[in-house]
């Protein structure tokens, strides 16, 4: 006869059996498995793996695509983070304002979260297009002859984070508005009763308690930024953009894997980019603990 | 004074999200002589609907369409089982190892599904799976997502629901599947759309682990009549508007617990 404890945790593991395999097999098996490749060379067909100490290592650190990759990589961080939080956040404050049709906006807005990069891809594709695309056509009407945007290697960042912003504009808003939601109503009268009201208001009772959402809302969006690559790859009809302009770390490792079939190279890259998403992960959850306020 | 501004600064905002849609749906259905001009209209004249007949029959989309229904309805059909029987046992069993189990959950959670990629495509193609259907399901069936949704949401139902089922003397998965489940009928909602969505979207992994256009989702078949068509952009914005209108659709249907549950996930 089993204990009722016994047979608890035995109910409890065969409900959680299937989904402990999975998440073995593709998982956590992978997070090992793709660490150990990455001190082989190994192209898959021949059965045999040579081993190469951190040599996978050393020549993506000596190669100068990858330092291409990493400058773009850290360009877009730069340029897409700082731009859909602030929008994200302008919008979730005007969300927030007693408006009528508040639904109405906040699902419109979220509609490209929604849509397939494949279709938005090429939609932009059509809007950045030289002669006869959406921009170019509203900047002729005030007098400006835009570039070709897509075959402008100087210009590849902005049509990058135009469409992500555009595309994630809608998830930032809502995390943000669902934090402004979440602040008592009695932190702004109390603050009102004290002569508090528009930016102060803002700057001493929203900003710091709304701290934990927008602590979530940059880690999420910086990782999201790391790991740019769809908006490159549908934007530019699966190549890197104009003289390797959009070549960012992850096209990098999806190159070296999925075209010369360099697995041990290519779980190299991958690693590097996984430590540092870690890193900034770590460093934001330290941040965090430190701007703490108590609500 | 001040509303005025909030509303005009709302629908500018709306413009610029929804401005490019409408261009899409503007070009997809005007005649080819009118699209490559340097001052376009907006509504076209005449009206052509057979871009959408043209489009529709350059490439196999039903058969992308069927493609897509199947693969995410069996991830979701997966994740909701898999994932709440997981998050009934975190949320109210009482077993040993239940914290450590937990804590590695939750550290999945920090890495990105990119680092994935490559070993997994190993995993498929010692399986024999690559291109096939097992192949670009089977390493999605569950996801944590669903799990810490779901755990949030059992948690905070009375506990005296379980004590009468354990003396009732049902075992836990009937208790999750008749008593629970009809109680927690949003969690449900919301979790399944977000992961259909997410299904149906994922682009990634199907281009790397098939190259069967008939196994093609609806993005990747999509991607790949861009490349066939060139510069016909209004057929190319036909395509795309019937790619993405179902499941606008599902989504607009369901928005309020989509939006909801990834609300939800921002607030700790």
């Amino acid at each position: 006869m089993m204990t009722l404890k016994a047979r608890r945790t035995l109910s409890a593991y065969l409900m959680l059996l299937p989904t402990l395999v999975l998440l073995g097999a593709f998982t956590l098996y992978p997070i090992v498995e793709s660490f150990v490749i990455s001190f082989f060379r190994w192209d898959m067909i021949s059965p045999h793996k040579q081993f190469v100490g951190f040599q996978n290592y050393v020549q993506i650190f000596q190669d100068p695509l990858f330092h291409r990759a990493v400058v773009n990589t850290l360009m877009f961080v730069v340029l897409y983070v700082p731009i859909v939080m602030a929008l994200g956040l302008a919008v979730a404050l005007l969300l927030n304002a007693k408006i009528r049709l508040r639904g109405l906006f906040r699902t419109a807005i979220f509609l490209p979260y929604v849509t397939s990069i494949a279709a938005t891809g090429i939609l932009w594709q059509w809007i950045f297009n030289d002669q006869f695309g959406l921009l170019n056509v509203l900047l002729r009407q005030i007098g400006i002859r835009g570039p070709d945007w897509l075959n402008t290697p100087q210009d590849t960042m902005i049509c990058l984070v135009t469409l992500s912003v555009w595309q994630s504009l809608g998830y930032v808003s809502v995390l943000f508005l669902a934090g402004l939601q979440n602040i008592s109503r009695e932190y702004y009268e109390a603050a009102r009763v004290d002569g508090a009201h528009g930016w102060d208001l803002f700057r001493h009772v929203t900003w710091p308690l709304l701290s934990p959402t927008t602590f979530f809302v940059l880690l999420m969006s910086t990782i999201e930024a790391f790991k740019v690559f769809l908006p490159v790859y549908v934007l530019y009809g699966a190549t890197d953009g104009p003289n390797d302009s959009g070549l960012t770390m992850l096209y990098y490792m999806f190159t070296e894997g999925f075209s010369d079939y360099r697995m041990g190279y290519a779980s190299a890259s991958a690693y590097i980019l996984f430590v540092i998403i870690l890193a900034c992960t770590l460093l934001q959850m330290t941040l965090q603990r430190r701007v703490h306020y108590e609500s | 004074m001040r509303k005025a501004f909030i509303y005009f600064a709302l629908l500018v905002v709306t413009v610029f999200v929804l401005g490019p849609f409408i261009w899409m749906l503007s070009t997809s259905l005007k005649p080819s002589g009118e699209v490559l001009t340097a001052t376009p209209t907006l509504w076209p004249h005449p009206v052509e609907w057979s871009n959408y007949a043209a489009a529709w029959k350059s490439a196999p989309f039903a058969r992308y369409f069927l493609n897509s229904l199947f693969i995410s309805g069996v991830e979701t059909l997966f994740d909701l089982t898999l994932g709440a029987m997981a998050a009934y046992a975190f949320a109210r069993i009482e077993f040993a190892g239940k914290r450590p189990l937990f804590l590695a959950l939750l550290a999945t959670l920090m890495v990105p599904g990119e680092l994935l990629l490559i070993p997994n495509y190993i995993t498929i193609a010692k399986l024999h799976w690559m291109s096939t259907y097992q192949g670009i399901i089977v390493p999605w069936l569950v996801s944590v997502f669903t799990i810490f949704l779901m755990r949030q949401f059992f948690l905070s139902m009375p506990g005296e629901i379980f004590e009468a089922a354990e003396l009732d003397g049902l075992n836990p998965v009937r208790t999750l599947f008749q008593i629970v489940m009809p109680l927690t009928k949003p969690v449900w909602i919301t979790a399944g759309l977000i992961k259909f969505i997410g299904s149906w979207n994922s682009f990634l992994w199907v281009v790397v682990v098939s190259n069967s256009q008939s196994l093609d989702t609806v993005p990747v078949g999509l991607m790949n009549f861009t490349s066939d068509v060139g510069t016909e952009y209004n057929q190319l914005m036909a395509a795309a508007t019937f790619c993405m209108v179902p499941l606008a659709i599902v989504f607009l249907i369901g928005q309020r617990y989509f939006i909801e549950g990834i609300a939800r996930s921002g607030i700790r």
